[in-house]
């Protein structure tokens, strides 16, 4: 889990930094990974919208980290799938957003990645406005 | 559903894939999400709740207003928002400590702590504490909890939001609100922490 690492000398030095970082604002990052952030930001931002009561999206929350719980030995922990899960399950309930459109966007979306020909070399230049 | 265990980056897809719906049903904007996501991560922080702590170190009538209501006096020094509408502050003394959890999921006030560690929001943390919270202390944290002292463990839920009033720390009678603010740290007010010391 990452955090429990104690009575070793890695235990000690997650305390001493512990220690260092606690005190200071932004410190010891939420958000493992960018998305984390971004699904956090938009629960909250579709909580401003009006599109649930924040209560609402919390139950989801607990229904979905419950269901990993009973799930003994499953899928690894993931606290922000668990939030991404209760986002989907609440906007699906109140009819803004259907399954099978976030599941063929997704598709769309992993079939396009950005950085699509990134792995190749360009050896040219990209443009070449020629000089008059 | 999916059944299998999704790569991070399937997640982020599906992430990004939800963010263009969103958009594109005029439900929330790049530019709202944008917002959000700058105030949690870089303003909204444990920082906030040290002011408030340095406050109630400092002036009695505040800290009677603090216990008596903790989400009123945040909003006296303009301080509140989602996940502080019922917070209550449990206030250590030399014989009781307090620690906070959320065993249902990871309820936390967020106007006074920013978002919570990731440890917090664990099952291994939220089980934990609830069981043995003083070897937890000791072994997790490297904070001992003298035998004489009850330790009082508060489960937060999204009905009452509780954090921890630490005890002002000795030798440090001469300090102003500035300096006490920056002895407390965020594990002080989670109670798995003392303040600093000056």
């Amino acid at each position: 889990m990452g955090y429990r690492q104690d009575a070793t000398e890695l235990g000690d030095a997650r305390r001493r930094v512990e220690a260092l970082v606690s005190g200071m604002p932004g410190e010891s990052a939420p958000f493992e990974q960018p998305w984390e952030l971004r699904a956090f930001a938009m629960a909250v931002a579709a909580y401003h919208a009006g599109q649930y009561e924040w209560s609402e999206f919390q139950l989801s929350l607990i229904d979905s980290i419950k269901r990993w719980e009973a799930d003994d030995g499953g899928e690894p922990w993931s606290y922000y799938e668990h939030w991404l899960t209760a986002l989907e399950t609440v906007l699906a309930g109140n009819g803004a957003l259907s399954d099978a459109d976030l599941d063929d966007a997704t598709k769309a979306v992993l079939a396009t990645p950005p950085d699509k020909g990134h792995h190749e070399a360009h050896r040219e230049p990209v443009a070449i406005d020629p000089a008059r | 559903m999916t059944v299998h265990i999704r790569t991070q980056e399937e997640i982020a897809a599906r992430v990004k894939a939800l963010e263009a719906i969103m958009i594109e049903k005029g439900i929330m904007t790049t530019a709202a999400i944008d917002r959000l996501a700058e105030i949690y991560e870089n303003e909204v922080g444990p920082q906030l709740g040290a002011a408030v702590v340095a406050k109630a170190w400092t002036d009695p009538e505040f800290k009677a207003r603090l216990v008596a209501n903790a989400t009123a006096a945040c909003a006296e020094m303009g301080i509140g928002g989602l996940q502080g509408e019922d917070m209550v502050v449990v206030e250590n003394t030399d014989s009781v400590h307090n620690v906070i959890t959320c065993t249902l999921c990871s309820c936390y006030p967020w106007p006074v702590l920013g978002l919570p560690p990731n440890w917090y929001k664990g099952p291994e943390y939220r089980s934990r504490i609830v069981r043995e919270p003083r070897k937890v202390l000791r072994e997790d944290f490297g904070f001992d909890v003298p035998d004489s002292v009850e330790v009082r463990v508060w489960d937060s839920s999204s009905e009452m939001r509780y954090w921890v009033l630490p005890a002002r720390p000795a030798g440090t009678e001469g300090l102003d609100e500035k300096a006490l603010a920056a002895l407390v740290t965020r594990d002080s007010m989670i109670g798995t922490g003392a303040p600093k010391a000056p």
